[in-house]
């Protein structure tokens, strides 16, 4: 779509946002000292005037003008200001084309004008498609669409965006984005929620509040959903969290269906009751949705006549969120931020990262989110892959297994920019400097996607000797988020901690430094890399710990540390105790009652104690040797008991014997019992999944001794465009994993050239797609076809439930696979 | 105006569950069953079944210019193209609409092990298809009881995409349920439902009994749905 590209701004010419408000009552009540009164629903009119269920309502603009300029000209005599224009899921898409989208606006902005609306509302609802990774609806596809409303919108002479009914924060960021880059007309944004009190995609009121306000939304709120009084308590967690104004438009309640009849049990005087409620809290924009008539907007004029908006206070804590969860420090409190996913000094995480092999990440994402960080430290800066591409896929995959939020770290600027823009939240970015050159390209950023910024106290000359020299340049930093309006809060100082081995005057220098940045620079807090400080010194967790606490002592509010390691965790949970974060050190007292020694090793109690059930059954018989026990483990699927067996297995034989006597046997004879039908499935994976548990062992003796086994290649597997079924691809990945074979998984969903790109790049030769859809077969055709022009020496087999030997040949694949043994023996064939 | 209705479905069977993995009475390790059930907890844990119907009169049939039978309803602009359609629903005077889902809960936790735990992916895959057909049975029965309630009698549910149904028709089925705004389901370009573990699907109300009515309560998909029932009559009659 090159339209997309046409209409993004230029990188790095984000100029602030100068509106174009209609009038003085408007720009009071984006300011909050005005209130707005919205209209009420349109789908519920135009049902009463006979629209067929399943019609398309926006076309009623062009069809029927007068029959939509009658019910908002009702809702104007009712009191309504703003007229929301009957172009909820006005897309092209839906519409039936892109021509027809200026075509609708056009006629709905000039039924709404027709009406007397005193302000008109360009309504832009959900496309209707998920979007990845979820769905198939890629972000910057999703974003063209609304760019093209918005456009139309505009053009048609609307005076404000009312994005509304959204249920997930991708899909209302890329709307939001659209209207900010292309038009300067203000922007209301709601989202929609469940009686849970999260939308459908599960995100929380808070998390809409910060994500929205901090994007650029000039008013945010809570359409649709329930009635107002379930919709009373989703507003008031979102008003601490909004720094603009609030909105709410509620249904008229549940509806139900009395002799053919629609009607919504919350009567007009009830709705507006709560309404009052709603305003005395701080809402300042009202309305209706689902069921409300001009009677219910009539008793909003009334309700607000003689009131003011209330007076708000907005909470000025520190805070992150991915689309699921909050990361908030009060002031006072310590952070935790998990570093390891970082390939900088790690032989794994680089091999990983070279290698496509993202489960790994994906286990330390877990492993950290489970020993207490509250952040994800992502950096995929190596110089021999696509940095950007790649962080883009580990952030897209990380949020499907942690709802952490993640903390974007690159020295690029435009691969921050590509990373933060589809991110679903609000992100912290690591990081911009005092460089003036980096100040220029990250700031902008930052301060246009609304996310919080860490600065590092290094510019043009270095990293300053003194505390003065480290605070003269966050105060530069500082002015500069400023200047970009980034609220104090979202600043993040990180004073560069440098090795004590080197300079012994340095840990103090650090220390001071914090204590400056807080003191002259109020409002900012401080981040701080702990483990540069303890380089070249033996037993270095205890060098870092004791530094850790200096630190806090000193101020600073967040480490970025490896949690696992527990020493430095002790340091955070019993600092939370001594700042009082800890209340009544209730955490402490919960984690800490039982351990003797704080600084042991990490507790493993409950892994022992998984594999003590698991080793509980009756099939693992003492009396065999290891190397019996393990393979009978393996045909019972039991991956429990498989890493102490490997090691001991070691202790007499070499990786060698364990993999060709032992486990490669056992596998074919799984193999066979599957091919047999004595094995299901479920069975034939969980085997898979006990002969990985040993691979797992032998693969880190193996690194660990600097000894390697040949891989038998590599095979390159998605599944294909359009389609997001999975499961089959992930079978063959596991097995053929586990007959030696290296696998490229380019996951689901995959664009052919994305996998073609791959399959060239690491000169694959064996490539297996899956397709469970007749309607992606095209896209599997695509691809081979691709791969034919671009890699004819790649052999490609195909499965998946609609496929056949025929259909394989008819999309030019050279192998068909009826299940994953298949894959497997066509593997051997082609690679050995 | 679409009915949303919230299912409560606290179990399933787990010989159905064992059915969708392809089971045929292997022996396996008992490490498997407590897994199958751990599967079955979670994906009843993480879901949460809802269903939109609505009802239409059924208001011509016609034959287009291609030879395809078609069954127009009042007040929606869905239409029953083709022969599946024409049979099904010969003797139907109105028709019953439903769509349900799991929600995103258990669709988020199925795309988790996708990441991080195949055999658990497996495992939850088959328990959350299993619970969604319960789900589609829950929804089905208050479709029998306005059927009972009109006295007329309603044949199996029918799902487009099976028969000669086109699969096009989903964009027209939930819109006409509002289903994307009321019960999340989400459409791709290629007609893919998200979440995944949803169903839509239409059911006859026929003015007399069909081939495929029920003739006994005893093993009725509905039974533990039924709300006929315990006021001492049948949809059999």
């Amino acid at each position: 779509m090159d339209s997309t590209a046409r209409r993004k701004p230029r990188f790095g010419t984000y100029d602030k946002r100068m509106l174009r408000v209609r009038d003085e009552h408007l720009r009071r009540v984006l300011q909050g000292r005005d209130f707005l009164r919205f209209d009420g629903a349109m789908g519920t009119q135009l049902q009463a005037r006979g629209m067929a269920a399943g019609e398309t309502p926006e076309l009623l603009c062009l069809i029927d003008p007068q029959g939509v300029t009658a019910i908002h000209r009702a809702y104007v005599e009712a009191g309504a200001e703003a007229i929301t224009t009957n172009t909820f899921g006005a897309s092209a898409p839906k519409l039936g084309g892109e021509d027809m989208v200026p075509q609708v606006f056009e006629a709905a902005v000039r039924c709404a004008r027709d009406a007397g609306a005193r302000y008109v509302a360009a309504d832009i609802g959900p496309t209707g498609s998920l979007l990845q990774p979820m769905g198939t609806l890629s972000f910057d596809d999703a974003y063209e669409l609304f760019a093209q409303q918005v456009v139309a919108a505009d053009a048609a002479g609307a005076d404000l965006f009312i994005i509304e009914t959204m249920a997930d924060l991708a899909e209302a960021k890329a709307a939001l984005l659209a209207a900010k880059e292309n038009s300067d007309l203000p922007i209301f944004c709601t989202m929609t929620f469940d009686e849970d009190g999260r939308t459908f995609l599960g995100t929380t009121p808070e998390v809409a509040a910060v994500t929205l306000s901090s994007l650029g939304a000039n008013v945010l709120g809570v359409n649709c959903s329930l009635g107002p009084k379930d919709v009373a308590p989703i507003v008031e967690r979102m008003l601490p969290w909004s720094r603009v104004p609030v909105m709410a438009q509620a249904n008229a309640g549940l509806p139900r269906v009395e002799d053919g009849v629609t009607l919504y049990d919350v009567h007009p005087d009830e709705y507006c009751e709560a309404v009052g409620g709603m305003v005395r809290a701080g809402v300042s924009v009202v309305g209706g949705c689902c069921g409300t008539t001009p009677e219910y907007i009539r008793g909003e004029r009334d309700l607000l006549q003689g009131m003011e908006p209330a007076p708000r206070s907005v909470r000025d804590d520190f805070v992150v969120c991915s689309s699921q969860q909050l990361c908030v420090l009060r002031p006072g409190d310590v952070g935790v931020i998990g570093e390891r996913i970082n390939p900088t000094g790690k032989k794994r995480m680089k091999e990983a990262l070279r290698s496509g092999d993202y489960d790994y990440v994906m286990s330390l994402a877990i492993e950290q989110e489970r020993t207490g960080a509250q952040i994800l430290d992502v950096n995929a800066g190596l110089p021999e892959i696509d940095e950007s591409a790649t962080l883009q896929r580990l952030m897209a995959d990380l949020q499907g297994v942690t709802s952490l939020p993640l903390q974007v770290d690159s020295a690029v600027p435009e691969t921050i920019e590509a990373a933060v823009r589809s991110y679903p939240g609000k992100p912290l970015i690591n990081s911009t400097n005092g460089k003036r050159e980096t100040l220029d390209a990250v700031v902008p950023i930052a301060a246009h996607y609304g996310c919080a910024l860490v600065g590092l106290t290094i510019d043009e000359q270095g990293i300053p000797q003194t505390p003065e020299g480290r605070l003269a340049i966050a105060r530069r930093i500082v002015e500069a988020t400023d200047a970009a309006g980034i609220p104090r809060q979202d600043v993040v100082i990180d004073c560069l901690a440098m090795a004590a081995s080197t300079d012994q005057r340095a840990p103090r220098a650090i220390l001071e430094g914090i204590r400056l940045v807080k003191q002259e620079l109020p409002g900012v807090r401080t981040v701080l890399g702990v483990s540069n400080i303890s380089f070249g010194l033996p037993f270095r967790p205890l060098v870092n710990a004791t530094f850790l606490s200096a630190a806090f002592s000193a101020g600073l509010d967040m480490g970025i540390i490896n949690p696992k390691q527990q020493r430095m965790m002790d340091v955070v949970n019993s600092w939370r105790v001594l700042s009082g974060e800890d209340e009544s050190a209730q955490r402490y007292v919960a984690g800490y009652a039982t351990r003797s020694d704080a600084a042991g090793a990490p507790a493993t109690t409950g892994a022992s104690q998984q594999v003590a059930s698991e080793t509980g059954g009756g099939q693992d018989d003492a009396s065999l040797s290891p190397a019996e026990r393990a393979r009978a483990m393996v045909l019972a699927g039991r991956k429990g008991p498989m890493p102490q067996l490997m090691r001991d297995i070691l202790a007499d034989h070499d990786v060698m014997f364990a993999i060709n006597d032992v486990l490669i046997p056992a596998l074919d004879e799984v193999g066979v019992r599957f091919e047999k039908g004595t094995f299901f499935l479920p069975q034939l994976m969980a085997s898979a999944e006990a002969a990985k548990a040993g691979f797992d062992v032998l693969k880190e003796v193996n690194d660990a001794s600097g000894a390697q086994v040949a891989s038998k290649g590599q095979v390159a597997i998605c599944t294909v465009k359009g389609d997001i079924h999975d499961i089959g691809k992930n079978i063959v990945k596991m097995l053929l994993e586990n007959y030696g074979y290296d696998v490229l998984d380019l996951g689901r969903d995959v664009d052919p050239k994305v996998f073609v790109d791959a399959v060239v790049e690491h000169h694959v030769r064996l490539a297996g797609l899956s397709a469970l859809m007749t309607a992606t077969v095209p896209a599997m055709q695509e691809t081979i076809e691709l791969l034919h022009e671009r890699a004819p020496w790649c052999k490609v087999m195909v499965g998946g439930a609609v496929l056949n030997p025929e259909y394989a040949q008819m999309v030019g694949a050279d192998y068909y696979a009826k299940d994953a043994a298949e894959s497997a023996k066509i593997a051997a064939e082609i690679l050995g | 105006m679409p009915q949303i209705v919230d299912l409560s479905i606290d179990s399933v069977d787990r010989s159905e569950v064992l059915r969708y993995m392809g089971y045929a009475g292997q022996e396996y390790d008992p490490s498997l069953d407590q897994r199958i059930d751990q599967a079955i907890a979670r994906a009843i844990e993480v879901s949460r079944p809802r269903a939109s119907i609505d009802f239409f009169d059924v208001e011509t049939r016609e034959v287009r210019d291609d030879g395809t039978p078609v069954l127009r309803l009042r007040g929606t602009s869905i239409e029953l193209a083709g022969h599946s359609m024409e049979e099904h629903m010969a003797d139907a005077v109105a028709v019953g609409v439903l769509a349900v889902t799991l929600g995103m809960g258990d669709e988020r936790e199925l795309h988790r092990l996708g990441l991080t735990d195949h055999v658990g992916q497996i495992l939850l895959d088959s328990a959350s298809t299993t619970l969604v057909e319960r789900a589609a049975d829950a929804a089905e029965s208050l479709i029998v009881a306005e059927a009972t309630r009109r006295g007329l009698y309603t044949n199996f549910r029918f799902s487009p995409g099976y028969g000669d149904l086109p699969l096009s028709i989903q964009p027209t089925i939930l819109s006409a349920l509002d289903a994307t705004r009321r019960l999340g389901i989400t459409l791709s370009p290629t007609l893919l439902m998200t979440p995944t573990k949803s169903v839509t699907a239409v059911v006859g109300m026929c003015t007399r009994p069909q081939a495929s009515t029920r003739r006994s309560c005893k093993g009725c998909p509905c039974f533990d749905f039924c709300t006929i029932r315990p006021t001492g009559r049948t949809c059999h009659g």
